[in-house]
């Protein structure tokens, strides 16, 4: 079954670019984009139960230093996006030590200033990401070539993709994703079995900004402009429902939900006020009837039928 | 800047400061009631101050309705709608799993649905100037100057605060409140319908939260946007140590001064990150806020 599915997914992933456009292929690049920062936010909030309202801002830091490292210094872009990737991990570990003397509520607090006192960096820091007038990023090199349009950057995109979920399904296997799991299901467990509770909390926090901050690399691999105003808290909660409807606690959950929302929101996009709305219904009727996500459900469903 | 200026301002700073911080800690008490009873942040608290101030809007404004009508209106509807949020969807989340994640996310939804819902109607597309209800002569207290408006709203956020501190000490249902606050289990062995209460302290809050809208509103343009307000809120309540409903009336005004004298002495787009500076610095220093007290260990 597992099989059928992932040979479907690269059969898809190969034909896209042979046989669409450049809205589709664009499109291609900010869904697997968006699957890396929902692999983040599955490994902190999935994995380890822990909260983390701040991923829009790992996301704009991987970008901007990405971004500046590429347009300022020509690195190539394996350099710029892992500089993207470890200077999120890197704020991401300073936040959860801090993080690290918290639990449930005050994280989820400390977590959301911590990206709303961000985005105002974003904003107000006109020297590095220019402010409100947004930051032009060059196109991202390899060798000396330019990528300049969505299907140059595409096979590099789903290369970085594929490479973060084999990343989360070995942490996921490891010792350290039984930790995590350890800790989410209770730290008072966890401890007793010998598991370091507070540095396996910082440990998630700062791999999931490391996913988060190489996400933004792969932005800036695709794209060309950044605002701040798209760093904000609205694209913390896209990923956080993006996970929610996928099903909290799965790698494919993640993954399909990325997928799957990130399609519904694209629909949505024409009507911002109904797509605030259909947002919070969703976040509400999953949180009511399918905690597990849709995938879950569905599965339910059927096995439900078929015993009936 | 000579002592003179700076006498000045410490006493505007602390005066408005004063005045912006009885909002915030109505607010703030709006949170931590939620927080006391049934463990959940509830981040849709900015957008239901931001929904009740839309509702007052429109029946005072579009249907002109009068002032003693709307008012106990507004206030019934946000009472309403957040007992129904309670009973309906709440209840139903932590019987699907019960984990505090889901109850979180649960009011991130509501939070969206409420801002959507102002929008499609149209309101929350242009900002609005929302009508005082009191005049806004000017009156001097010391070096600084306010206006009547803004003695008011000081006045009724402190009779407001006196009347819930009143419910919480003196009558059954408010002492059921904070029996379910302290041990739920044994509220419920004592025969506290904890369902009820839930409801009870979801429509207060909402209540509490529609007046500080009332209040405050004719100070600022009223956008979808308004409910951000409840970030100083938060701050407020962190800063009380989240918990605490006394803490949270000192946060608030803490805030509040806070606020005020950045903006006097530093630079008033320094107020935006302030609270966020204040949130981070206190739960560094004091991981349960300044009044909580020790942070409960959740047991296997």
């Amino acid at each position: 079954m597992r099989f059928v599915a992932l040979t479907v997914a690269a059969a898809i992933l190969i034909a896209l670019p042979l046989v669409t456009t450049g809205y589709v292929v664009y499109l291609a690049n900010l869904l697997l984009t968006f699957t890396v920062l929902c692999l983040g936010m599955h490994i902190v909030i999935g994995e380890t139960g822990q909260f983390s309202l701040a991923h829009a801002a790992f996301y704009g830091i991987g970008i901007y230093a990405a971004g500046i490292a590429g347009t300022s210094f020509g690195t190539p872009f394996p350099v710029s996006i892992l500089i993207g990737g470890l200077a999120a991990a890197a704020i991401g570990f300073v936040i959860g030590m801090v993080a690290l003397r918290m639990r449930d509520i005050y994280l989820a607090l400390a977590t959301f200033a911590f990206g709303e006192a961000m985005q105002w960096v974003f904003l107000n820091w006109n020297a590095v990401t220019g402010g409100p007038n947004g930051l032009r990023i060059a196109p991202a090199r390899l060798f000396g070539l330019e990528l300049v349009t969505d299907k140059d950057a595409y096979p590099f995109v789903v290369a970085t993709a594929v490479a973060m979920l084999v990343l989360t399904v070995i942490v996921a296997r490891a010792r350290l994703g039984r930790s995590f799991r350890a800790v989410r299901e209770s730290e008072i467990a966890a401890q007793a079995m010998g598991v370091p509770v507070q540095r396996t909390k910082v440990v998630a926090f700062g791999i999931s900004a490391f996913f988060a901050g190489i996400a933004g690399g792969m932005f800036t691999l695709f794209s060309t402009y950044i605002h701040p105003d798209s760093l904000g808290f609205q694209t913390t909660i896209l990923v956080l429902t993006m996970v929610v409807v996928g099903g909290l606690g799965s790698i494919g959950g993640a993954v399909g939900g990325a997928i799957a929302f990130g399609l519904i929101s694209e629909l949505l996009r024409q009507a911002p006020s109904f797509q605030e709305i259909a947002y919070g219904a969703i976040l509400i009727l999953f949180m009511m009837y399918a905690p597990k996500g849709l995938f879950a459900f569905l599965a339910d469903r059927f096995r439900g039928a078929r015993h009936a | 800047m000579d002592t003179e200026l700076i006498y000045l301002f410490l006493q505007q700073g602390i005066v408005s400061g004063m005045v912006v911080g009885s909002v915030y800690a109505l607010l703030a008490l709006s949170i931590v009631m939620i927080f006391k009873t049934s463990e959940v942040p509830n981040f849709a608290q900015g957008e239901i101050f931001m929904a009740a101030g839309y509702c007052a809007l429109f029946l005072l404004v579009f249907q002109t309705t009068p002032v003693w009508l709307a008012v106990p209106l507004t206030l019934v509807v946000a009472f309403a709608g957040a007992a129904l949020f309670r009973r309906v969807v709440l209840t139903q989340v932590s019987r699907a799993s019960g984990s505090p994640v889901n109850l979180v996310i649960a009011t991130l939804g509501l939070s969206y649905v409420l801002k959507g819902l102002v929008r499609r109607t149209g309101f929350g597309d242009t900002p609005r100037s929302f009508p005082a209800l009191v005049s806004t002569d000017g009156v001097m207290i010391g070096q600084a100057s306010i206006t009547r408006l803004d003695v008011a709203i000081f006045l009724t956020a402190l009779a407001v605060m006196a009347v819930l501190f009143c419910l919480f000490a003196y009558t059954k249902v408010g002492r059921a409140m904070r029996a379910v606050g302290m041990n739920p289990k044994a509220a419920r062995l004592m025969g506290v319908d904890l369902q009820r209460i839930h409801m009870l302290v979801w429509g207060l809050s909402a209540v509490v939260s529609a007046i500080a809208a009332l209040l405050i509103s004719p100070k600022i343009l009223m956008t979808a946007e308004m409910g951000g307000i409840v970030t100083m809120a938060f701050a407020a309540a962190i800063v009380g140590g989240f918990t605490s409903l006394p803490g949270a009336v000192v946060g608030g005004f803490v805030i509040g001064i806070a606020e005020n004298l950045v903006g006097l002495f530093i630079s008033s787009r320094a107020i935006v990150v302030a609270p966020f500076v204040a949130i981070m610095l206190v739960l560094i220093v004091r991981p349960q806020g300044l009044f909580g007290g020790r942070v409960a260990i959740k047991k296997v």
